[in-house]
């Protein structure tokens, strides 16, 4: 896959080394065992929370998890791979191809060993057509982002993502519930009990703040600046990622922000149309990973010993001139195994790889 | 600056165009031309923190590179003006870096532009009181042939170099070309870098299918041509495996456009007059891209450019007419290079994935 930065020289080596190392352990029983059935482990590690699918050869899900990231990607993973691990069926099944995706893919794809490492557009669009295969439009609302992908017989054919502002995603919603002294989850609800809902003007996160708190100093109730929140997060995306967007149906809605029913019943007003919102929606960029892996040639059988090793990273600046760049160091039991961030070759690094 | 000494003058950066400027202001008009550093992090941050937030980026860029060049030992600044917001730019920096205490003169090509041509010629005075007409018209003839040379390989460049067989064939050649330009004193030594660079071109093994991928970057007259300003993004696509197209250059533009009444006859529906420097252009190369049946557009703006936020909706009637994907970038001084892989690698998934399908 040329599209796949990881697998790039010179920095490639050190995931297939890695993986090469896992190889020989479980290349062992399944020669003296019954052969087992392949399965296939998709992860993505977003900037709010951290998703694990490992599915069949048919895309069923075997066991999922859903946990948050709290700003420590590779403790995530490691949480996410003991609690998957927990669930897997060793017996039935072993893992031949495992890929990444999320904000830190690159990270979690050299420490886990992943086959395939694809961006997050990618992963949900394959995973959600998976499901939904008449799917045309995906609305996708996560933490810091928002993305519409528009698909034409089973195929993407346009997507936008924002840009330089995060204004009326799942973080505006969070800080905005704080606010209020709700609880985030339960945003959805008092939203719904609203008859009249107030505009609140959402263009900039700090501005509908402050738009917010005079709405409550002039008496509205809580429910009808909730659901106005709500119906300015949608009114939002419709402006920023879906301005000039042709939204036809079916339409499905996911990332963090759909399992606020408010901001659902604020989309289907707008758009007049039925919103489809999948109870698994918040694993589709992993499961679309799975199914990427399954799809992809590349194999290497994934082992979970990799939750006890012990991996840092360390920020370096290049200093060799005054680009200063930023390079990511990643360390498996203190040895370098991959680097990024350099923009030439004066600040590449060797890796030791084991 | 002391009597009888040439100035040392100084443009910003601008793409690799600061070859061609130096060719003029040396052999043409006698001046030395301090070439300014190339663009770093450290560029844009010192041109950020004297800029008013909400100018564009590139005044940003070109502001700190003035400072880099007053470092580097300039005693001028040459700035240029065009069609927008960019033709009082020259006005502001001069006063923000008095401001800052730098002492310099300051060649601002605004002041000059009275609507009488020769009045240009007092911009040359200017720069040498003893100057030569003669010898200024032949230096900006051999110019502008190195700035389309320069077009014409960086356009070859983009187009190949994701098909090398070997990475970096391509690259090591197009930077001799460019040593070569920047060290040129003669028409002579112009032509030999550019066969030279063809025929170093032609000996690289490349493995291209029939119907590669094809992408149209239309955009902004500064950040669509700088490669630092908008983080690499033809070498980053077309190092994924695509042949990039951009017409949109200096020399296309300035040189050889064909005019805005020409251009205007092929997207009336869209656009009935001109909303800025680049509009009528981008609209137009934009559809011709789609009606070769281009795999994707690519629109690149910096982030408060306000004639090309007005292209964007023209831009969308053409992709919704022609069924093409596109992908609208804005860069910043804060953008990061993480965000842009993740949108290129999607994008580039989607347009093969696209491809697939359609064939």
């Amino acid at each position: 896959m040329k599209g796949a930065s990881m697998n790039k020289a010179p920095l490639s080596e050190a995931p297939e080394k890695k993986g090469s190392m896992s190889v020989n352990s479980a290349k062992e029983n399944p020669r003296k065992e019954s052969p087992r059935e392949d399965a296939f482990l998709g992860i993505d590690v977003g900037s709010i929370s951290t998703k694990g699918v490992v599915t069949n050869a048919h895309n069923d899900i075997l066991c999922s998890e859903y946990i948050w990231t709290e700003g420590d990607p590779i403790g995530a993973v490691k949480r996410l791979l003991r609690s998957l691990e927990a669930r897997f069926d060793a017996e039935r099944y072993r893992i031949v191809a495992t890929g990444a995706t999320g904000s830190a893919r690159k990270l979690v794809g050299s420490i886990v060993g992943a086959t395939i490492v694809k961006n997050e557009i990618t992963a949900h669009a394959v995973g959600t057509i998976s499901k939904h295969p008449e799917v045309r439009t995906i609305l996708e609302i996560g933490g810091q982002d928002s993305k519409i992908i528009l698909i034409e017989n089973g195929v993407a054919v346009d997507y936008a993502m924002n840009t330089l502002c995060a204004a009326g995603t799942g973080a505006f919603l969070s800080s905005q519930a704080r606010r209020l002294g709700i609880e985030v989850e339960e945003i959805g609800d008092y939203a719904l009990r609203s008859k009249h809902p107030t505009p609140i003007a959402a263009r900039c996160t700090v501005f509908a703040e402050s738009d917010l708190v005079h709405k409550i100093q002039m008496g509205h109730p809580r429910e009808d600046i909730i659901a106005g929140v709500c119906q300015a997060v949608a009114a939002n995306y419709l402006n920023n990622v879906g301005k000039g967007k042709k939204i036809a149906g079916p339409i499905v809605f996911q990332g963090g922000v759909s399992k606020n029913r408010g901001v659902v019943a604020a989309f289907e007003r707008a758009l007049d149309q039925p919103i489809i919102v999948d109870e698994i929606g918040h694993l589709m960029g992993a499961l679309g990973m799975a199914i990427l892996a399954r799809r992809a040639e590349a194999r290497s059988p994934f082992d979970f010993r990799i939750e006890d090793m012990e991996f840092h990273t360390r920020e370096v600046s290049c200093g060799r001139c005054t680009n200063n760049c930023e390079i990511i160091c990643v360390y498996r039991d203190n040895k370098l195994i991959d680097s990024w961030g350099n923009r030439c070759e004066r600040g590449q690094l060797r890796h030791e790889a084991s | 600056m002391k009597e009888n000494e040439p100035r040392k003058i100084a443009f910003p950066r601008y793409a690799e165009y600061n070859c061609a400027i130096k060719y003029i202001l040396e052999q043409g008009l006698g001046a030395k031309c301090i070439v300014p550093p190339k663009l770093t992090r450290r560029t844009l941050e010192l041109g950020a923190r004297y800029s008013p937030d909400y100018a564009c980026t590139p005044f940003k860029t070109l502001l700190g590179s003035m400072i880099e060049c007053l470092e580097a030992g300039a005693d001028t600044l040459m700035m240029v003006y065009g069609l927008c917001k960019l033709g009082y730019y020259g006005e502001l920096e001069e006063q923000i870096l008095r401001d800052l205490g730098y002492e310099f003169d300051f060649l601002n090509l605004a002041v000059y532009d009275t609507g009488k041509k020769r009045d240009f010629l007092k911009a040359a005075k200017f720069v040498n009181p003893r100057f030569s007409i003669r010898k200024l018209a032949l230096a900006a003839m051999d110019a502008f042939r190195m700035a389309e040379y320069l077009d014409e390989v960086t356009g070859e460049l983009y187009q190949n170099c994701g098909f090398q067989v070997r990475p970096g064939g391509y690259e090591a050649a197009y930077q001799t070309f460019l040593n070569a330009l920047y060290a040129a004193d003669t028409k002579a030594e112009i032509e030999v870098a550019h066969q030279a660079v063809k025929r170093a071109f032609l000996e690289i093994p490349i493995e291209k299918p029939v119907r590669p991928l094809r992408v149209g970057i239309v955009g902004e007259f500064y950040t669509a041509m700088d490669e630092f300003s908008n983080l690499e993004v033809e070498k980053k696509l077309s190092g994924m495996g695509v042949e990039i197209h951009r017409w949109m250059t200096v020399t296309n533009r300035m040189i050889h456009y064909p005019g805005e009444k020409n251009l205007n006859v092929k997207i009336r529906d869209l656009s009935q007059y001109e909303m800025g420097p680049t509009s009528t252009a981008n609209i137009w190369a934009a559809r011709q891209y789609a009606e070769r049946g281009f795999d994707g557009l690519m629109h690149i703006k910096s982030a408060n450019c306000t004639p090309e936020i007005d292209v964007m909706p023209a831009l969308q009637a053409i992709a919704q007419q022609n069924r093409i994907p596109i992908l609208f970038l804005t860069f910043d001084s804060q953008s990061s290079d993480t965000g842009l892989m993740t949108r290129l690698e999607a994008f580039y998934d989607m347009i093969q994935m696209r491809r697939k399908v359609i064939q």
